[in-house]
């Protein structure tokens, strides 16, 4: 009896001795590659601000369809601005340059509406909320309509831009915009601000003036 | 009480088997598990140090950590100007043995973005310091703890981010 007893003992020991050895071992090499990660910060993947590059441009190619709501909850899909030049400008609450051009945005939306032009922005807040995740969807969304009002937006904005990242050449930074003519073509692409001049001249391009 | 040899033998192939199934974990690298496959991307902010603390058991203890800024870039302060901007925030899991009783976060700097000259930014630039104070259970906690920013340059943001910052702390 007392030669099991300490079989027992002894095998509980090393059962308790191997689960300690795997656990140190795993934390230990967690942390390790947690800390290369943390230097690994060299790469410079931010591109500078201006005309995307050429292997992200859209420039030249059918501007991708898709199908967003806005902030009351209604479907709008690019398919049904068919025939009219557009910006399609992604942009997100907590983006500084997008709060500088948003005011450009409302005075070109003013001057070239009645012409057939047509802005529609796209937040794009980065936050990965998941579909269910109503709270942060909710809360994304009274943030987005507060900036809306006090920016006095008058064209249509539609959420969750970042599930068309893939489709839109990544959209890594904000604000990117996207200049589509009315055949459905992008004509050009922007990321970063420059002015409201620049902006102009895409819209006109868009619009088939001044080629 | 007798335990019989069958016993003794099937405890032996279970610590045999637990012994290969624990090598094999040990193996699976960190680097590609599905948590960290995200940090794989830009990193505008870099820890930099200290890797390892030691500080007294039960006592609160200063910690100074350290951060660098990729050039060129800016990240929101811990007090920006405007509501709608992210602030710059660390935080130590509550999980992780160790608590963050306070951090003191140093003062933003005034920028200004070159299309809007008039509009005062609060930001941190290059180099900077948070003064943690931290309460550590006895004994050693490899800590995770996070630091979220939101990075920009002159014309064009990033998408905000949570950095792990891995600390060794040990508490005597």
């Amino acid at each position: 009896m007392k030669r099991n007893t300490i079989v027992i003992g002894i095998t509980f020991l090393v059962l308790a001795t191997f689960a300690w050895a795997g656990w140190a071992n795993w934390m230990y090499r967690k942390q390790a590659a947690a800390r290369a990660l943390a230097s690994a910060s060299n790469a410079e993947l931010v591109p500078a601000a201006g005309d995307v590059p050429a292997g992200a441009s859209l420039t030249g190619k059918p501007a991708p369809n898709f199908t967003l709501e806005d902030l009351s909850g209604n479907k709008v899909s690019l398919s049904s601005y068919k025939g009219k030049p557009l910006l399609i400008n992604f942009w997100a609450t907590w983006c500084g340059p997008c709060k500088i051009e948003t005011p450009w945005l409302v005075e070109l939306q003013n001057e070239y509406g009645p012409k057939g032009f047509q802005i529609i922005g796209i937040s794009s807040e980065g936050n990965d909320l998941k579909p269910d995740d109503k709270e942060g969807w909710a809360h994304d969304k009274a943030a987005i309509a507060k900036f809306v009002k006090q920016e006095h937006m008058q064209y249509p904005v539609l959420i969750n831009g970042d599930s068309l990242a893939t489709e839109y050449g990544g959209l890594d930074a904000m604000p990117t915009s996207v200049y589509v003519d009315k055949d459905g073509k992008v004509v050009a692409m922007q990321l970063g601000i420059s002015s409201k001049e620049d902006m102009e001249d895409h819209i006109r391009k868009a619009m088939g003036e001044g080629q | 009480m007798i335990v019989p040899n069958s016993l003794s033998r099937s405890l032996l192939t279970a610590v045999c088997l637990i012994a290969a199934s624990s090598a094999a974990f040990c193996q699976q690298d960190p680097l590609t598990s599905s948590s960290h496959q995200s940090v794989l991307k830009t990193q505008a902010v870099e820890y930099l140090y200290p890797e390892q603390v030691s500080v007294p058991a039960g006592k609160t203890s200063p910690v100074t950590l350290h951060f660098r800024i990729q050039q060129n870039l800016h990240i929101n302060s811990h007090a920006p100007r405007s509501e709608y901007l992210i602030p710059t925030v660390f935080s130590v899991p509550e999980t992780s043995g160790v608590k963050l009783a306070d951090a003191t976060y140093p003062p933003g700097a005034d920028f200004t973005l070159p299309a809007d000259p008039d509009q005062k930014l609060s930001v941190y630039t290059g180099d900077f310091t948070i003064q943690a104070k931290i309460v550590s259970t006895p004994g050693n906690h490899l800590v995770e703890a996070k630091l979220r920013y939101q990075a920009c340059d002159q014309t064009q943001c990033l998408p905000p981010k949570t950095i792990i910052v891995p600390i060794d702390v040990i508490g005597k």
